[in-house]
């Protein structure tokens, strides 16, 4: 079978959400990882298949890449595995997106730039909610504008439910809140402190939150793309439900977000692994529902007046995909960007990008209003 | 009369009973373990030094030649493995307690114990250790007993170089056994096991401890007490720190204290935290035993407490101790019997107390400081 795309990582969470889209909206798809049991339920549509994939081999991986016959890979693995990825793309000549590498290997990924040109692929990078959604609401917002002189964002999500249930990658949260913040601050980027509580913000249909300063991908490619419109400053804000901030305190202080290998019986295991894997097993109860807030806040000048435009996209738990929560805005939107390359929508603008610049706003808003989510403009509802 | 006592692995309390022993017995002394070059170091010339594996019963019983009693501090799931060695070597033992399902196996081998004209004591630390060698003392104003309450509590007042996210004090796979494993109660004649952290529930410590919040966990206290002080009701409740029981229970509800290979990676990541480095050590513990019974037909409670104060060393010497001096009575003669003992049932008591007031270690009766 000749296959539309081929999902790296679909044996995760946002891979199997992600497979799941492209699945829905009628392509063939090759869903790669380690495990197959992890997609047994996917591989009942005849247009998937499995095929087994370990990112440390680029080698084969690119084999695989070539011999399904897509043009576009999308990479939902973990982001330490986004060079690897993006090195069998180029060996494979497939065009790549991911969700993103916050900001230490995104400044990695760029350094690929002038390779994917070389070869007229696309690299489209942080295609999830936040890097993703956020990036194209604030082009949104930077096109209504003559100058912009600052872009706050973060996300904020809560649940009906206080329990505790894994938000999001168990590794990429571990890295958020343990590294120290980037913010852009005078036209500098800059390290801030590590994780530092910003104060309570409310929120649409969350109410009130804690926010935390956290290193995120967006500081960095706004700084790139929006540097010319006069964007001086960028801040990112992560807002966590407490009962779900604590645990991850709580495991992060007792040493179960660890990189450093340990011994038990012979084993050598990394406890962030150990962890992600315990806290997977966590099941949503039943009736849990979950509420996200992507915001974009981007201050500036427009006829020289300061002008202010808030962006946000509210994601509820869809009916369908209860078993997601609120995940399905990062899954659901890499897929959406990929169908848009895949049928032309987003121009072919070779290289390494992000979707703020390839990513053309009105449709993917529609894409997203079309699958339950909902996108505000300044608390008003966009349609 | 030979007089050599060996303490099996250096951890924690391993160090403590060697540093006790140091000071005071006039006899030899032999440490013992897997990794011999550490024990040397541990030993500065004060001790000799051989090679022994609790997994492997023919390197005690090879380790164990010439040596007059054994110190078993390595975990308990190797209690049986060490009495075993023991036997064949034909060694006295001692150990620190066998959270109550190690101790009732154990137990069973008195009979082998007594063949071989050895003495075996279970659970000579503080709690078990102190608790039993108190409740039996106890016991003796009483003809008959209604309720044995056992109430542990302290209080850190200590200043921390650097503090630990996980202030434990002793082993952290014994506490996660104690925060999982069903205690027992003993009701009416009846062992109940409840469940974990069922209980806890707020206790006046006398001062300086104060009001802590106490909980139910399986102890060996229980094992023995019920039926050698023929007691209807015993209890063992243990204070532990509000925060601390918070994230054991954290851990506990994402299940990473649930299946046994996920606890066992669990607990050798908690192993590899920061130890808290203490500036100044100013640490309290009271051990409390209450029996309520009987005497010529009127009411009476007999209330037995063990003010443990920890300046400048910590108040773990208290599970260290009872084991070190048990062993020197062993080599004294002043313990004679022979089989496998709970302490409450072998340990002369008053000796015992002397010996605990010489280290700052008081045992008061009725609230009035007993010599």
């Amino acid at each position: 079978m000749k296959f539309d795309f081929v999902v790296l990582g679909a044996t995760g969470e946002e891979g199997n959400i992600a497979s799941k889209d492209l699945l829905n909206s009628g392509y063939k798809v090759l869903l790669c990882g380690r495990n197959k049991d992890k997609v047994k339920h996917l591989l009942k549509d005849k247009k998937a298949r499995f095929a087994y994939v370990d990112l440390s081999d680029v080698n084969a991986t690119a084999k695989v890449l070539k011999k399904s016959g897509a043009n576009i890979a999308l990479n939902c693995a973990e982001l330490r595995w986004n060079i690897e990825a993006m090195k069998a793309c180029l060996k494979s000549g497939l065009n790549y997106l991911d969700l993103g590498g916050l900001q230490e290997m995104t400044i990695k990924q760029y350094k690929l730039d002038n390779e994917f040109k070389k070869k007229n692929l696309v690299a489209l990078l942080g295609c999830g909610s936040t890097p993703g959604i956020s990036n194209v609401m604030a082009n949104y917002a930077a096109e209504r504008l003559d100058s912009i002189e600052r872009i706050d964002l973060g996300f904020a999500w809560d649940s009906n439910i206080k329990t505790f249930v894994l938000p999001y990658s168990f590794e990429s949260i571990v890295h958020e809140i343990t590294n120290p913040a980037i913010i852009l601050k005078d036209g500098k980027l800059q390290k801030a402190t590590m994780c530092e509580f910003e104060g309570v913000k409310s929120f649409m249909k969350i109410g009130p939150q804690k926010t935390y300063c956290i290193v995120h991908s967006e500081v960095f490619t706004f700084y790139k793309y929006f540097r010319k419109k006069g964007l001086k400053n960028v801040h990112y804000w992560a807002g966590f439900p407490e009962h779900s901030f604590k645990v991850i305190e709580t495991l992060i202080e007792l040493g179960f977000g660890s990189s450093k290998p340990i011994e038990v019986k012979g084993k050598t295991i990394k406890p962030v692994e150990f962890s992600r894997d315990v806290l997977k097993k966590i099941e949503r109860p039943k009736d849990y529902k979950e509420t996200e807030d992507i915001w974009v806040k981007v201050t500036g000048m427009k006829n020289n007046e300061r002008k202010i435009i808030e962006m946000g996209c509210l994601v509820e738990t869809i009916k369908g995909w209860e078993d997601a929560g609120s995940n399905v805005d990062t899954g659901m939107t890499i897929s959406i960007m990929g169908q848009m390359l895949h049928e032309g929508i987003i121009n072919e603008v070779f290289g390494v990008t992000a979707p703020e610049i390839s990513v053309p706003p009105k449709p993917l808003f529609d894409e997203l209003i079309k699958r339950g989510m909902t996108i505000y403009l300044n608390n008003k509802e966009f349609v | 009369m030979k007089k050599s006592i060996a303490v099996l692995g250096l951890g924690a309390i391993g160090r403590l009973i060697f540093n006790d022993l140091t000071k005071t017995h006039n006899g030899k002394i032999f440490l013992l373990g897997r990794d011999v070059k550490k024990l040397k170091k541990l030993s500065k010339g004060k001790a000799e030094v051989r090679s022994a594996d609790v997994n492997d019963i023919a390197s005690m019983v090879k380790a164990f030649e010439g040596i007059d009693v054994v110190i078993h501090s390595v975990h308990h799931e190797y209690n049986l493995n060490v009495m075993i060695a023991c036997l064949k070597s034909g060694t006295n033992y001692l150990d620190l307690g066998g959270l109550y399902h190690y101790t009732k196996k154990q137990l069973q081998l008195n009979q082998t114990f007594h063949r071989a004209g050895l003495t075996a004591i279970l659970g000579m630390g503080a709690a078990p250790g102190i608790t039993n060698v108190i409740a039996g003392y106890g016991s003796q104003f009483l003809d008959s007993i209604d309720n044995v309450e056992i109430k542990i509590g302290n209080i850190d007042k200590s200043t921390y170089l650097q503090s630990s996210p996980l202030s434990n004090t002793y082993s952290i796979q014994t506490i996660l056994e104690e925060f999982s494993w069903k205690p027992a109660v003993f009701i009416n004649g009846q062992m109940h096991f409840i469940e974990p952290l069922s209980d806890r529930e707020d206790y006046p410590f006398p001062r300086p401890v104060g009001s802590k919040k106490v909980q139910s966990t399986i102890h060996s206290e229980l094992a023995t007490l019920p039926y050698s002080l023929k007691a209807k009701n015993v209890s063992f409740k243990i204070a532990f720190d509000e925060n601390f029981v918070n994230k054991i229970k954290t851990l506990n509800k994402l299940g990473f204290l649930s299946e046994e290979n996920t606890k066992e990676i669990s607990t050798e990541i908690l192993r590899q935290l920061p130890k808290a480095v203490p500036e100044k050590i100013e640490q309290y513990e009271i051990i409390r035993v209450i029996l309520e019974g009987k005497k010529s037909g009127v009411k009476k409670i007999i209330n037995l407490d063990v003010h443990v104060k920890g300046e400048n060393e910590t108040i773990d010497k208290d599970t260290a101790v009872p084991a070190s001096i048990a062993a020197q009575m062993i080599v004294k003669g002043k313990i004679t019997k022979k089989g496998v003992f709970p302490p409450e049932l072998i340990i002369p008591e008053k000796d015992f107390f002397k010996e605990l007031s010489k280290r700052k270690i008081n045992v008061f009766l009725n609230q009035k400081v007993m010599l």
